[in-house]
């Protein structure tokens, strides 16, 4: 690893673990409640009681964008949990079993792949609802595909080297096979492809949120400051800059810690 | 300096944005005015929607048989006059002669009897065809003359008449099934040049218009512009010419322009925070009450709203028919706290307050409404919606607690009052005395014996709190120096543009 890479590696590893603990310790490390309104100091700029500014309706911007961070977080963890167990277990059925069950279920996550990833959430979260488990259910639908085509590929190539043929034909049940060989050999490759779903989880959260399909108000999401901020670019800049700063950052972030795994992972020689 | 790039970068940002109206507005048309319009209209069809965009753009295109002025008051227009006999069920309208339709046809009665019965026809499903029930039937005595016979007294039809949905439509056209919606054709002031969906409606000059002398302007293209700062930055620039959604929080930067002049006037709106009766613990008066005494509404209504006048019952404020009632519940948080708990509700109940996610301003105010609730005790969670289900579940099917909209207040009362006091309307309250004189007021004719039954009904309604209701808002029209006579209907919420001239 060069120098200027382990630079960034900390500085992305850095960020991404004070992100976390923002978001977890959210009410002792915000000065205001993210919520609450004081119409009498709208729009004010950073200064030392309000240190990012405040919004059109008072709020306190650095206690919106860290409370924010929950909700991006939140819905990263939990639609990417979502996206794995089910892709994984498509994936692993198709690759396992082969013929029929296989075409059929690769033919149910191609035609998921082929929409427009924003225009199929959008459609789900009006079919479900509005608001943060649908828009979390949602994504991690349709980022399934990703890992059910990562999965089976991995699988179909593991099940037929020779350690896996040997363990089967000495009569270890097939539960057992996937679990011991197959399962490890998956786990690098999905876990960086679950650090770049990680980030997209969170770009796509904050689409959602700014049409106003995401998190519901007054609850701060990044996506929906940034929409609420749409309309006073010149009178507020620093409503729209900072959760649009965070944003970017935890986005690029994401996707520098995926590309450090996958060396660690696949060293070139 | 460093606040000083930022503000350039944005700018320059909004700048690329508009870059594309710029292509077209310095070229070929003389006299051309560049009009911000704040959306798409769903269509052009003035009998198949209820959109006020679609009634906004059509205002120039079609005529009607009467039109509001102003000040509200309906003067002639398609029709030079018209006669109610003395039981006001015939009443016979004179149209004007040498009137001609863009497609060259001349105006008849035959077109004006053709256009009414599609509105009330029930395959065209027109949304409004329920104000024009009472007519029986439609007698053309002469090519000038239409008669219309009712079944029974209805003195707001004249108001439908005058209103966007009574544009009158060519008879050839109606009859060979022309496609109204995207390409109108009617007998106003332009003509419809082109339409490209989301980006702008190219209109041209009339030159045989029926009012001499105008349309001053050569052409108007209505640029599609939701976004304001792009709006803002447009007038500042002169790219626009006119915009009618100037948020008062835009009015420092247009003020600081030496180009762009700003008039306010009052809408004709009624802002509301609509309460559901049937809610077992909002059927309790005490509780409503409370509620309008939470809210500070002169504060709503200058943030949310950019500024408007509070009103105390369900009638616009500059409406003849408006009545004072503000005082009743003033903002007391104290005196909310104190209702609340006399009601028993307390933190344990939720309320869910319904918002439609397009409109931002209600958003805005359901945002400081959930916040002003709080403050005296109530739980309020919202949910965002989108139209199409705030009309399904909350307009029609009365599926929600609290809810914030904003009615337009009708040209006659009976379009803005009509049925509240029954179970039909969405905030299902009842009181058989109010639906009562609603009705009674319906079949009244002169303004002095309406307006006794409507004072008496509106007072029960500000007594008896079916919403809280906030006010009427301002809007705020800006406009370059160089656009003379720019006109606003308020009545019908719409510009009109047979006045307006460039310098």
């Amino acid at each position: 690893m060069g120098k200027n890479k382990q630079i960034l590696a900390i500085f992305a590893v850095g960020y991404l673990v004070i992100l976390g603990v923002t978001a977890v310790a959210a009410p002792l490390v915000a000065p205001h409640s993210p919520t609450r309104q004081n119409v009498e100091v709208r729009f004010s700029p950073s200064s030392s009681t309000h240190l990012l500014g405040t919004d059109n309706f008072g709020r306190d911007v650095f206690s919106r964008v860290i409370y924010g961070s929950r909700s991006a977080l939140l819905v990263g963890i939990v639609a990417v949990t979502i996206a794995v167990v089910l892709g994984s277990l498509v994936g692993l059925v198709a690759g396992l079993a082969g013929g029929t069950t296989d075409n059929i279920l690769m033919l149910l996550m191609d035609s998921l792949l082929s929409f427009p990833t924003i225009l199929l959430t959008i459609t789900v979260v009006s079919f479900l609802g509005y608001g943060l488990l649908q828009v979390m259910l949602a994504i991690g639908i349709i980022f399934s595909p990703v890992f059910a085509r990562l999965v089976r590929a991995e699988t179909l190539v593991i099940k037929t080297e020779a350690y896996v043929e040997a363990s089967r034909a000495l009569g270890s049940p097939i539960v057992k096979t996937v679990y011991k060989h197959i399962i490890p050999n998956l786990l690098g490759k999905v876990v960086v492809q679950c650090s770049i779903t990680f980030a997209l989880t969170i770009v796509i959260e904050a689409a959602l949120s700014y049409l106003g399909l995401g998190t519901q108000p007054p609850e701060p999401s990044w996506g929906m400051m940034l929409k609420d901020a749409r309309n006073y670019l010149v009178l507020a800049p620093w409503m729209a800059i900072y959760p649009g700063l965070a944003l970017a950052l935890t986005v690029l972030c994401f996707n520098i810690l995926g590309d450090l795994i996958s060396e660690r992972l696949n060293p070139k020689l | 300096m460093k606040k000083r790039i930022i503000i350039a970068f944005l700018v320059a940002t909004i700048v690329i944005f508009l870059a594309g109206i710029g292509g077209n507005a310095n070229s070929v048309e003389a006299k051309g005015l560049n009009f911000a319009l704040s959306g798409n209209p769903d269509s052009l069809d003035p009998q198949k929607t209820s959109g006020t965009l679609t009634f906004q753009t059509l205002k120039s295109i079609y005529d009607t048989l009467a039109e509001p002025d102003q000040s509200g008051k309906i003067v002639p227009a398609l029709a030079k006059k018209w006669e109610v006999s003395e039981d006001t069920l015939t009443w016979k309208f004179h149209l004007r002669k040498g009137v001609v339709f863009h497609n060259g046809d001349a105006l008849t009665a035959q077109d004006v009897k053709a256009t009414l019965q599609r509105i009330t026809d029930k395959t065209t499903a027109s949304p409004k065809a329920k104000e024009f029930g009472a007519i029986s039937s439609i007698e053309t005595p002469d090519n000038y003359t239409v008669v219309l016979t009712l079944k029974q007294p209805a003195a707001p039809l004249l108001a439908s008449l005058a209103s966007g949905w009574g544009a009158i439509l060519p008879k050839s056209l109606i009859d060979s099934g022309h496609d109204f919606a995207s390409k109108p054709v009617g007998t106003g002031p332009f003509k419809l040049k082109e339409w490209i969906r989301d980006s702008r409606i190219v209109l041209e000059k009339n030159n045989n218009y029926w009012m001499a002398g105008l349309p001053k302007l050569d052409a108007a293209t209505l640029h599609i512009i939701p976004e304001r700062a792009v709006q803002v930055q447009g007038l500042i620039s002169g790219q626009i010419d006119v915009s009618y959604i100037v948020d008062k929080d835009d009015v420092p930067l247009l003020k600081a322009s030496p180009d762009v002049q700003i008039k306010e006037s009052l809408t004709s709106l009624i802002m509301v925070m609509a309460i559901n009766c049937s809610n077992p613990v909002l059927k309790d008066i005490r509780v409503r009450q409370a509620i309008n005494h939470a809210i500070d509404k002169q504060k709503v209504l200058n943030i949310a709203y950019g500024g408007g006048k509070p009103i105390g019952t369900f009638m616009d404020h500059g409406n003849a028919y408006y009545k004072d009632f503000t005082a009743l519940y003033p903002f007391n948080p104290d005196k909310a706290r104190k209702l609340l708990a006399d009601a028993g509700v307390g933190k344990e109940t939720v309320f869910k307050l319904v918002l439609p996610q397009n409109y931002e301003q209600h958003v805005k105010a359901g945002e400081m409404y959930q916040d002003m609730l709080e403050k005296v005790g109530m739980s309020v969670q919202i949910k965002l919606v989108d139209w199409s289900t705030w009309i399904s579940d909350v307009y029609r099917g009365a599926k929600y607690d609290l809810t914030v909209i904003g009615h337009t207040g009708k040209l006659d009362p009976h379009g803005t009052l009509g049925r509240y006091g029954t179970a039909k309307r969405y905030v299902k309250w009842v009181n058989p005395r109010a639906a009562e004189l609603i009705s009674n007021a319906k079949r009244t004719s002169g303004f002095e014996n309406r307006k006794k039954l409507y004072d008496e009904a509106l007072e029960i309604m500000a007594t008896e709190v079916p919403f809280m209701y906030l006010g009427s808002s301002f809007r705020r029209v800006a406009f370059r120096k160089n656009v003379v006579e720019f006109r606003m209907t308020p009545k019908l919420d719409t510009f009109d543009f047979r006045w307006t001239d460039l310098q």
